[in-house]
């Protein structure tokens, strides 16, 4: 009954809040400017006519079916979608330093970790919602687009991989909930996100890949190399102790850290 | 310590590094009574009135509240208390009403309670404004209102008058009254500034460099104040002083707000 109260007074306080919309928006970029190099890539001549923008399409040597869209879409819920998720839960964390009412939520009748474990649902239910809207905006453009090589099979596979990357990204923000309310504010977590994307992409072009938690979706979605095909069960246990990890330190810093703010 | 003592601190201290904050601080706040915790900025008032919530954990020393001691991790003697720690903060995305209505789940205060504090904080003219647009006093009004909603028997209340204008400041004044002498609602109340305090409280405790230099009752401290000025004040500031009270009683009294017994 706590935890249901608690979680109800987290989602009233997106009310009228932008923010959301900022990130729905920023995620459903990723199909469009996709949309956009296999509309070229689909009829080269249309690379010459459109300048650098086209050249940089030929580039990319992108080939203009569903299974490479797929690929792309993958990736950007993988990579980008990470970095995207850093935000949000940087947001519902940090939101309470930079509005002044963390001093007002922890001197409440409730335990504190309800509120951690409320602002992680909210989070992934506002992760989940954008990253199936951009999937479905995905799909309706595809076709649109008439690529070559749909079918139901590439949709369920398109849904299933992406999904599995958000979860995964998801695991791993916890983390980021832990710096956010250490660092009180968005610099340090965002600093953060930055930093082991980067990492991640490095560690994904070494044999360590698989054991670094912010290599693992790189590696799965295919953004540092091919995409691999099953991932190790180490690479699971790994990301679940990433998990725990990141949870368990937002409810100790909350519960024995000074809150001076 | 004392049976009748709502909040009881002993041998309270609070370093940061090099920092003394608090020092060896001791008190006994009783039931019904409004105490004014008068200090300087950076006299370790906040940092008092963070450690009695358990927003910070004290270097050394005990603090009661309500007989439950603060910090063994179990919150819910929060439910009897209510507070406002230093700036007035809201979300600044919700109207007054609804951040009311977050409080008032969070504290299993009754639904009607949130109609009620907007009224007795003369918030009804603002209850569907967003609080990232309302003005400083208003913000305190409702950070105010925020703390008194689920009808606490203890209120902790840090600088309450900051933002207010005089007119404010008197109607807050009269509520925190109403809600000592006719609900028993013990009050601790810091302040940098002296007239506010000595117009409510009961007893006083002056802290200065986080240790508490003077306690008094208040007629008794007036008597001390009066003595001092007596000796001390050259006649030129006393006009002054007397100028500045006079000046003020006459802009209530021309805004439609005075105290019992001011000029009108």
């Amino acid at each position: 009954m706590i935890f249901e109260t608690v979680a109800i007074t987290e989602f009233l306080k997106l009310h009228r809040a932008r923010v959301h919309w900022f990130t729905l928006g920023a995620l459903m970029m990723g199909p469009l400017g996709l949309a956009l190099f296999m509309w070229i890539a689909m009829e080269p001549d249309r690379a010459a006519t459109l300048g650098l923008l086209g050249t940089k399409a030929e580039l990319t040597g992108i080939e203009a079916t569903w299974a490479s869209y797929s690929g792309f879409l993958v990736q950007i819920v993988g990579t980008g979608g990470m970095l995207l998720l850093a935000f949000i839960v940087a947001y519902v964390f940090g939101r309470e330093y930079d509005e002044g009412t963390a001093k007002n939520l922890l001197a409440l009748p409730v335990a504190r970790h309800w509120f951690v474990l409320a602002k992680f649902i909210v989070a992934g239910a506002w992760w989940l919602a954008i990253v199936v809207a951009m999937l479905a905006e995905a799909v309706v453009i595809g076709l649109a687009l008439g690529l070559p090589g749909f079918s139901a099979t590439v949709v369920v596979q398109t849904v299933g991989n992406a999904l599995l990357a958000a979860g995964i990204s998801y695991l791993l923000v916890p983390v980021v909930a832990w710096i956010t309310v250490w660092g009180r504010g968005f610099m340090a977590p965002l600093g953060f996100a930055l930093g082991m994307l980067l990492l991640g992409n490095v560690f994904g072009s070494t044999g360590w890949a698989v054991w670094f938690p912010w290599s693992i979706v790189p590696l799965l979605v295919g953004s540092v190399g091919p995409a691999v095909s099953a991932l190790p069960a180490g690479s699971y246990i790994v990301v679940a102790l990433t998990f725990v990890a990141g949870v368990i330190g937002t409810i100790a810093q909350l519960r024995y850290a000074d809150c001076a703010q | 310590m004392s049976t009748d003592s709502v909040i009881t601190t002993r041998a309270l201290t609070k370093r940061y590094r090099d920092v003394l904050a608090v020092d060896s601080l001791e008190l006994d706040v009783r039931c019904g009574e409004i105490y004014g915790f008068l200090g300087r900025n950076g006299a370790g008032k906040t940092t008092t009135i963070r450690m009695l919530l358990g927003l910070i954990r004290p270097t050394s020393g005990e603090v009661r509240v309500l007989g439950q001691a603060v910090r063994d991790g179990d919150q819910r003697w929060l439910a009897r208390v209510g507070f406002l720690v230093e700036s007035a903060s809201a979300y600044p995305n919700l109207t007054v009403r609804e951040n009311l209505d977050v409080q008032r789940r969070l504290t299993g205060a009754a639904p009607g309670s949130v109609e009620r504090a907007i009224d007795r904080l003369g918030l009804g003219a603002y209850a569907d404004r967003v609080s990232g647009k309302l003005s400083l006093g208003n913000k305190q009004r409702l950070s105010l209102a925020r703390a008194l909603l689920h009808e606490p028997e203890v209120l902790l209340l840090d600088e309450p008058a900051n933002g207010l204008d005089p007119a404010g400041i008197v109607e807050v004044r009269a509520l925190l009254r109403e809600l000592a002498d006719e609900r028993g609602v013990t009050v601790f109340m810091s302040s940098h500034i002296l007239p506010e305090v000595a117009h409510l409280a009961d007893r006083i405790g002056i802290i200065h460099e986080g240790r508490l230099i003077e306690e008094a009752g208040r007629d008794e401290f007036t008597a001390r104040a009066r003595a001092f000025v007596a000796d001390s004040l050259t006649a030129e500031e006393r006009e002054q002083a007397l100028l500045t009270a006079d000046l003020e009683r006459y802009f209530l009294a021309r805004t439609g707000t005075s105290e019992p017994g001011d000029a009108a």
